[in-house]
């Protein structure tokens, strides 16, 4: 079998973080082993992303059946664009917070075994964008939460565990009516291969499906969708969780685990659930509404939110609800109006395409930039003990690179051009104008909540902004650094480096180099917002491929290919008999996993 | 070292503490009554025993490795609620007490989970070199054995001895941390 590249990302995260492990009698080993494994991650990432996307003759899709069981008996891993996609705008992310980590994790933190989980939560969000099978998606749901349990409850003070009790609360509810919800499809359509259940969804006569039960299934799984993502009704753990994680932490749940609840929602309901035949209209004319309201809801309530807080870590943790916000209002744009077309790249499509191209672009810009924000913010706490805007105020004049790139991510918030952002949002606004073309109901509430939306996103960036980097140093700016960063040190001054404090008050290890890294990584990511922005097509292309790959069903349900065991099957293959067996013995794989895991 | 430095080594504290450590043991055994004692000398080695049994045959009849260490997780656990947390580490593995007084063995079940890990992942990842998929399995079937007649080497076996180690680890890693607070 070729096409091991499918599951590299995930076999080169499972071995980092397998290898960290073993490695903890030496930090300094540990640490060397988390980074290769980061940089090992994004080349096998960029591997995958070159086989799938950039094939020669278009994007294709790729499947690897685990353990050499076919469709839909055994676990399929399917890389298609949109799987590829998402791979791409983890690993940024993944790179950067794990060259973060290693300079601010200290002695404690890596005996607590940080890096290996860190490694595990990078594993279950690549297996849960590869996996084609909805009983294993929640395995990997699992394995990314459980891993990110103990991240967020990492500095175990009082606060932090309050923060986490409640995440890990709601998440378990949450896992638990996925499970139930899953646990209902399979009685329901008989199989848990997403390309199984399209086709079987698709014509649910020749089956013997009853489609009924699957759209109360379908909402319970958008409301478990919708936690992870943290949009409005379940918004309520993401900002005392977001401040209590460790800023690299912070920026992998901000920016990849979140995505992966939007990214479960247009596998589910665009590639799976998009082919239904519903008793006259589609599924997505009733969650559609739904998904509009959510997004419109986190954007009000998050923009307010962020623009009454009075610390950095607070702002971006509600300004992260209102941009969940801002990524999902075109998808339920485009749900609410199915018929709709559009064109696109020269070409008519339907305007679920252009939802999906808006939602995934903005993604990919809240991807990179609240990262950076959340480790700009890090770095600030590193250095000076606290994110209070009280306590802070003319950065800008101590630390113009920091002060730049926190600039770059905040107006990719925004939306100016020639930053990613301002495509990102252009799109969301374009798939809204055309939905309101193709009459969608209450177009003018959701273009005007956007409105709103977008105006405080400048209110409270231009807030923090002001508070943080502009006027005159603190007291406590003038104390802990009180030259410029970088002329300390070349000036040969022995005492002027920076004598700060840890996050949890006490005298902190952080070195000048642990901050000149920190500092380096988010000037990378705030270049790297420039230049996509700069080459803006390419990321347009990648994404609209990706849209059609997600709006594609029986195209995916083609490259999958699942086996029909009302067909005569044919035992050639090495999965032979096809028994009851089958999923024991595959369930057994992902169990080992998840049992890995406690 | 030499023996004489052991020797004065143990006179000094490590009386004082051995003393500490069976005043501990002693306050345990007044817990615990003989009934209970025999009753767990008799059932740990069958417990034992059983688990392993469910560990080899769980390819392809009921057992595994996630039950057949649950089951050996259930025995130690039997050990440490009987005679204490202090018997296991140091009359039976032979383990001094780490600084802090944390529980020494603990370090142990971690290695324990980290290599079963390793070992699952790795009998995972062995069939890639033969351009198989991930965690694609073999069986190989010896006939003509002595004493045993046919016998099946089953490749899966590897995976779960994998589990079995992690899952022992990591439940006794538990049992340890939270038995030793």
């Amino acid at each position: 079998m070729t096409g091991q590249i499918v599951i590299a990302p995930m076999l080169v995260a499972l071995s980092t973080a397998i290898l960290a492990l073993l490695a903890r009698f030496d930090g300094r080993v540990e640490k060397a082993v988390s980074l290769v494994g980061a940089g090992g991650y994004a080349v096998a990432v960029a591997a995958l992303f070159d086989a799938v996307v950039l094939a020669p003759g278009g994007p294709t899709t790729l499947t690897y059946g685990v353990s050499d069981w076919q469709a839909p008996f055994g676990i399929v891993l399917v890389a298609d664009a949109l799987s590829a996609f998402m791979l791409a705008l983890a690993a940024p992310v993944v790179v950067a917070a794990a060259v973060y980590s290693v300079v601010s994790v200290d002695e404690r933190g890596q005996r607590l075994s940080y890096h290996p989980l860190f490694h595990f939560m990078v594993l279950g969000v690549s297996g849960a964008f590869l996996t084609g099978d909805v009983f294993n998606l929640f395995v990997w749901f699992e394995v990314m939460l459980m891993s990110s349990y103990v991240l967020v409850l990492f500095y175990s003070g009082r606060e932090h565990t309050r923060a986490a009790l409640g995440y890990v609360v709601l998440n378990l509810l949450a896992s638990a009516l996925m499970l139930v919800a899953i646990g209902g499809l399979y009685a329901t359509t008989g199989t848990l291969n997403m390309a199984d259940m399209a086709r079987r969804l698709a014509d649910p006569a020749a089956y013997g499906v009853a489609v009924a039960p699957t759209l109360g299934l379908g909402a319970l799984l958008l409301s478990v969708f919708a936690v992870k993502a943290g949009t409005v009704p379940f918004h309520f753990w993401v900002p005392s969780a977001y401040r209590a994680a460790p800023a690299p932490v912070t920026a992998v749940l901000a920016g990849v685990v979140k995505k992966v609840g939007v990214y479960a929602v247009i596998r589910l309901f665009f590639t799976v659930f998009g082919g239904a035949a519903y008793a006259s209209t589609s599924t997505f004319a009733y969650v559609g509404p739904v998904l509009m309201l959510l997004a419109g809801a986190s954007i009000i309530l998050g923009g307010v939110g962020a623009a009454g807080r009075e610390d950095v870590d607070g702002l971006l943790a509600f300004s992260s609800i209102g941009q969940v916000g801002f990524i999902v209002l075109p998808l339920g744009a485009a749900m609410t109006v199915p018929a709709a077309t559009t064109t696109l790249a020269g070409a008519e499509t339907m305007l679920a395409v252009l939802g999906v191209t808006a939602a995934l672009v903005y993604s990919l810009t809240h991807a990179l930039a609240k990262p950076l924000l959340f480790l700009a913010s890090g770095t600030i706490r590193s250095a000076l003990g606290t994110t209070d805007f009280a306590q802070l105020g003319g950065l800008a004049r101590r630390t113009p690179l920091l002060a730049g790139g926190f600039l770059l991510g905040s107006l990719a918030l925004v939306g100016v051009p020639p930053i990613l952002g301002f495509f990102g949002k252009l799109l969301v606004f374009r798939t809204v104008a055309e939905g309101i073309a193709a009459g969608m109901p209450a177009g003018a509430l959701a273009a005007a909540t956007m409105l709103v939306g977008a105006i405080l996103t400048i209110a409270y960036v231009t807030r923090g902004w002001n508070q943080v980097f502009w006027g005159e140093p603190t007291e406590r700016v003038q104390q802990l650094i009180p030259v410029r960063w970088g002329r300390s040190r070349f000036a040969g001054d022995g005492d002027a480096g920076s004598s700060s404090i840890a996050p949890d008050g006490g005298p902190s290890t952080v070195t000048d180099r642990a901050l000149v890294v920190q500092v380096a990584v988010v000037v990378a990511l705030a270049l790297g917002l420039v230049g996509l922005g700069v080459g803006a097509e390419v990321v347009v292309d990648a994404a609209t491929d990706a849209a059609h790959a997600a709006t594609g069903t029986d195209a995916y349900v083609e490259a999958v290919a699942p086996v029909d065991p009302g067909a005569e099957y044919s035992p050639s293959h090495a999965a032979g008999a096809a028994n009851a067996s089958d999923g024991s013995h595959s369930l057994d794989a992902s169990a080992a996993v998840d049992g890995g895991e406690r | 070292m030499s023996d004489d430095a052991v020797a004065g080594d143990r006179s000094a504290a490590a009386d004082r503490e051995a003393a500490t450590e069976r005043a501990v043991r002693e306050s345990y055994d007044r817990h615990t009554t003989v009934i209970a004692r025999t009753v767990v000398r008799v059932v740990v080695p069958i417990i034992l025993v059983t688990a392993v049994g469910l560990l080899l045959q769980g390819h392809n009849r009921p057992g595994g490795g996630f039950i057949g260490a649950v089951l050996t997780a259930t025995a130690f656990v039997l050990v440490y609620v009987i005679f204490g947390m202090e018997y296991l580490q140091d009359d039976f593995l032979g383990l001094r007490a780490a600084d802090g007084g944390s529980h020494a063995a603990v370090e142990y079940y971690r290695w324990l989970f980290a290599a079963g890990l390793a070992l699952a992942a790795g009998s995972g990842m062995a069939p890639l070199i033969a351009g198989l998929p991930f965690l694609t399995q073999a069986v190989l079937f010896l006939h003509h054995i002595p004493l045993y007649g046919e016998f099946e080497l089953a490749s899966a076996f590897a995976f779960d001895l994998g589990v079995y180690l992690t899952v022992v680890g990591g439940l006794l890693t538990v049992l340890g941390e939270v038995g030793s607070e």
